[in-house]
């Protein structure tokens, strides 16, 4: 324990030198422990609160890249919910996100039950899995656009081959319901590990007492699986879904590299449009409204799910 | 047991790495220091080309007793890039910049008025399209550094196997499109989101009588006849003489289309003739140029200009003048078209002279295109709006609208409206426009 100055002195011990007293003054707890977390704050200010605050500003003035542009309030609102490619933008991303979250909700859970079971090579098995998640997006999407490329597509070479779908197969990447399921596809294949393995950590949680109870009282394995996994799995789920949301949500590389936003604007969603005005086109205020609409969407969407979990 | 390292230790040794680090990272003191000129630039599509940039900066560097610093990144990373500089005011000394892009940063850039006299003057003057993409109202933002032409790329086996000669004009291209798709080679433009498919619209329009603003950069021009005879010309291509794969190109996608040997015809610069030769492709014998196809109101061909430009927060303006001077000194000009495989194009009309042009017939009416040559945009300068409707690929998105069936009247009525819209911008410019 740090002993004060003034009861050094009052004792007619030796004064502490300067060094011992920052020392002292340093080790009270307040001071240490708020100093502990300076730096964790100074980094969501500076690179969450900050920008975030800019963002509001960009999106309440007309600012280009060259020119700081002037308050308008309100008016990049207007305009960009007066564009008929903002409104489809919206569509757009709630089809997008609406459909990836429940596929990689369903098969996510599926795919966990897969990997649950016993079987040889499963801790391989299990890290492999993994891969989609782990490579980085725009290498993997790379890859996936070459094989929805228009000429040389190795998903219509092989369904021809296997005799599934007529030559010359679907145009993936020109037609509007095939690129969204396109990118739909590419946005289920990269999230589902993600999904299984969240959902494999708490099917392992999951006590087998419950489930030799269930077989005793005559349940199959759908009883057991309605019964005792799902509702027991309903946390993790909830807090899987909601991340997932956000992600799928506010999802750029995928689309960036797959489509830029074609045919006709049907795969923009609101991150690769924001980018679109805001950065190539150089608006940066109607670019900032376009991405912060996300933000209320979110909020709300992150507001109903913790509300049911907590419930819960 | 008691851990070998405290948590005052801790805390002891690692400001002492943290002070280290911060000293050892940080700036050499200024004696020690070689005055240094940054550039900022995107990768060249020949690697070669910016292989010969960094060995001229190396020779300037020399020269000028100084360092110079070349760093090219992806071209997509060049809008980011710039707007955060611009936004943080510091950074490159020297950028590269093209399209809209010195009227976007109009008051950030160094007028380069006097460098654009002193070379246009030694070597034969600027090509008219020089003054479109980099003369703002407030002066010469930038100094047109090359420029990409893009002709018409064709299979020479294939047009001789349908007896046909190379379109010159947008018609005739119609006409012999029809013929080779029959015969298994259909011709590509891309009708999808890329750069390509702006370009290529553009030329089009032109050549038709079309505008997409008039001179005034700020009244829409789209809603017009000649508009409209454009999109019917482009749903009988896209019908007869082009396969549905168009609508979902990327700017990669016509050139391996040329490549794979099914395609006949693209408009595009000569990527895929120089990627063949590179390669070692056989079919690099097949493929040859022509010049763009004209139309009833003459030849007129879209272009990217790559300029250079020179922040005004640079602490090196007169440093970064001298470098682009070296860059176009004759020797250097020079090198630098034989770097690019005579993918850099020269604004300045003497270097239009060099003898690459004429060692290769496929080269040889690369130079004739400047005369037809325009920036996105014309006759309006490349604004802000521009920049908007090229981004937002609005024009391509008008043809794809009316292929997939709107009637072209709604669909120029819709591109009019985006137009409209893109036009609200309030980017304020130095001069009078």
């Amino acid at each position: 324990m740090a002993v004060s100055q003034r009861a050094l002195e009052a004792t007619g011990l030796p004064r502490l030198g300067r060094l011992a007293r920052v020392r002292e003054w340093w080790e009270q707890e307040h001071v240490f422990g708020y100093s502990l977390i300076v730096p964790a704050l100074a980094l969501i200010l500076g690179l969450v609160a900050y920008p975030f605050g800019m963002a509001i500003y960009f999106s309440l003035s007309d600012y280009w890249v060259g020119s700081p542009g002037q308050f308008i309030g309100l008016q990049n609102f207007r305009d960009i919910l007066g564009n008929e490619i903002f409104r489809q933008t919206v569509y757009n991303s709630f089809v997008f996100s609406l459909i990836a979250v429940v596929l990689k909700t369903v098969l996510g859970v599926w795919l966990a039950m897969l990997l649950f079971r016993n079987f040889k090579f499963k801790r391989l098995i299990r890290g492999a899995v993994l891969l989609p998640w782990v490579i980085p997006t725009a290498l993997s999407v790379l890859a996936w656009g070459w094989m929805f490329d228009s000429l040389y597509s190795v998903v219509n070479w092989t369904g021809i081959h296997l005799g599934l779908i007529s030559p010359p197969g679907p145009n993936w990447l020109g037609m509007t319901s095939y690129a969204m399921t396109a990118v739909i596809a590419v946005n289920v294949w990269r999230g589902l590990p993600f999904f299984a393995i969240i959902v494999l950590a708490g099917l392992v949680s999951i006590p087998r007492e419950y489930y030799e109870a269930a077989e005793v009282d005559g349940a199959n394995s759908w009883g057991r699986f309605r019964h005792v996994t799902l509702p027991l799995l309903k946390p993790v789920l909830a807090v899987v879904v909601l991340f997932s949301t956000i992600f799928t949500f506010s999802d750029f590389n995928i689309v960036q590299v797959l489509t830029r936003g074609g045919p006709v604007n049907t795969t923009h969603l609101f991150a690769t449009l924001a980018y679109q005005i805001g950065l190539t086109g150089g608006n940066l205020g109607q670019g900032a409204a376009v991405s912060l609409f996300l933000f209320p969407m979110l909020a709300a969407i992150v507001f109903l799910q913790l509300r049911y979990i907590r419930r819960d | 047991m008691r851990s070998a390292i405290t948590r005052r230790r801790f805390l002891k040794t690692s400001t002492a790495v943290l002070a280290g680090t911060s000293v050892s990272l940080g700036r050499a003191p200024a004696f020690a220091q070689k005055r240094e000129l940054t550039f900022l630039t995107s990768n060249h599509f020949v690697p070669a080309s910016d292989d010969e940039l960094r060995r001229q900066a190396e020779i300037f560097a020399k020269q000028a007793g100084v360092t110079v610093r070349v760093d090219t990144i992806a071209f997509p990373q060049l809008f980011a890039k710039r707007a955060a500089q611009v936004a943080s005011q510091s950074g490159h000394d020297l950028i590269i910049t093209g399209a809209a892009d010195p009227f976007l940063y109009e008051q950030h850039l160094v007028d380069m008025g006097d460098l654009v006299d002193y070379l246009g003057g030694r070597y034969g003057g600027w090509y008219a399209f020089a003054k479109d993409t980099c003369q703002t109202a407030s002066g010469w933002r930038a100094v047109p550094w090359y420029w990409v032409a893009f002709p018409g790329c064709y299979n020479e086996v294939h047009f001789k196997k349908a007896g046909l000669q190379p379109p010159k004009s947008w018609d005739e291209l119609l006409k012999a499109g029809k013929i080779l798709k029959k015969q298994g080679n259909p011709v590509g433009i891309p009708i999808s989101h890329c750069t390509d498919a702006n370009i290529s619209f553009w030329s089009i329009l032109w050549c038709n009588g079309g505008k997409v603003l008039e001179a005034d950069g700020t009244t829409p021009a789209i809603n017009s006849d000649k508009a409209a005879q454009v999109i019917e010309w482009y749903k009988e291509l896209y019908r007869d003489a082009m396969e549905p794969e168009v609508l979902s190109w990327d700017n990669a996608s016509n050139n391996r289309f040329l490549l794979s040997g099914k395609g006949s015809w693209i408009h595009n610069a000569i990527s895929p003739y120089v990627a063949a030769v590179v390669k070692k492709m056989p079919i690099a014998d097949e493929i040859n140029h022509h010049n763009s196809p004209g139309g009833p109101a003459g030849i007129h061909s879209s272009t990217g200009v790559n300029s250079l430009a020179i922040w005004k927060f640079s602490k090196n303006v007169a440093l970064a003048k001298d470098f682009i001077k070296f860059l176009f000194q004759k020797e250097n000009y020079n090198s630098f078209i034989v770097g690019g495989s005579a993918f850099n194009q020269p604004p300045l009309k003497h270097f239009a002279e060099h003898p690459i042009w004429a060692s290769n017939p496929k080269y040889a009416m690369l130079p004739k295109e400047a005369e037809y040559v325009h920036e996105q945009g014309w006759p309006a300068k490349p604004n802000a709006a521009v920049q908007l409707i090229i981004v937002n690929f609005v024009l391509p998105d008008i043809v794809a609208k009316a292929i997939n069936g709107m009637p072209t009247k709604r669909a120029l009525a819709w591109g009019e409206d985006q137009i409209k819209l893109a036009l609200q911008g309030k980017l304020k410019t130095e001069g009078k426009s």
